[in-house]
């Protein structure tokens, strides 16, 4: 194997999306913010091309419409929605605290020690209840025939 | 600095990809839950509701503008996934240009069929 480059002898790859050491669930749903950003932009890709090669005629439109109402991409949509419900609200997480509101005030380093994430972490619980809750109402709309 | 303003603009493009595919997501497949509330989505995927919506100016914007959102949004982001991961930087130049060479492509392919439909 190949020597890693002295700065970088910590560096993980794409294996620390899967697991960086031992970390708190802020890491993970990093990882699920990134695995949903890619899913969306590979939907994205496809979704582009479908609607606008076969836009220009009807008969092209309605076959395609007819393939994608297959219970298969049916389901597929349907997780390109839970995708986009996480990734919408976690990056609304993010953005708040990226940009250093909600993070609690400063504190010495005394143990048991307190990262200013967990303070908020109501909110992030808040944002994956709400995910979790536009998922279901979107879930019913696909079942009655959407 | 140049970096922090095109990290900016992809938070700044994420709320406004929220809001308009929040739209089109809506839209397209609450349906059922729409037209109990009295707003008449006209079976979304339809040819006769897809033509409808291409000739509606409002419809044929906000579409081009989550094309631009989304597109931003999007290859930023993966820029800096694939910036993680190498770190040549002849190998980095090169993502940056393909990646801005394929959105001004698909931007230009995306706006130019729902143009050709608005004015048709």
């Amino acid at each position: 194997m190949r020597e890693p480059h002295p700065k970088r002898k910590n560096y993980l790859g794409i294996m620390g999306w899967i697991w960086g050491g031992n970390y708190r669930i802020e890491r993970y749903l990093y990882t699920l913010h990134r695995v949903t950003g890619l899913g969306i932009l590979l939907f994205f890709l496809v979704h582009l091309c479908v609607t606008t090669f076969f836009r220009m005629q009807q008969q092209s439109w309605e076959a395609a419409m007819e393939i994608l109402h297959n219970p298969w991409f049916k389901l597929g949509e349907y997780l390109v929605v839970l995708a986009f419900a996480y990734h919408s609200l976690n990056g609304l997480r993010l953005i708040i605290q990226e940009l250093g509101f909600g993070m609690g005030k400063p504190a010495p380093p005394i143990y048991p020690y307190r990262d200013s994430l967990r303070k908020s972490r109501r909110w992030s619980m808040a944002l994956v209840g709400t995910a979790a809750l536009i998922a279901l109402v979107f879930l019913y709309d696909f079942l009655v025939g959407g | 600095m140049k970096n922090a303003y095109l990290w900016l603009a992809q938070l700044v493009t994420g709320i406004l990809v929220a809001v308009t595919l929040g739209i089109h997501m809506v839209w397209m497949h609450l349906d059922n839950i729409l037209s109990a509330l009295g707003i008449d989505a006209n079976e979304p995927t339809s040819w006769s509701s897809m033509i409808q919506r291409s000739r509606d100016i409002v419809w044929a914007t906000l579409y081009i503008a989550l094309l631009a959102f989304v597109l931003y949004h999007a290859l930023y982001g993966l820029r800096n996934i694939l910036f993680e991961l190498v770190q040549s930087r002849g190998i980095r130049r090169a993502v940056t240009w393909g990646i801005l060479a394929f959105g001004i492509l698909a931007f230009a392919w995306g706006t130019y069929v729902p143009v050709i439909l608005l004015i048709k």
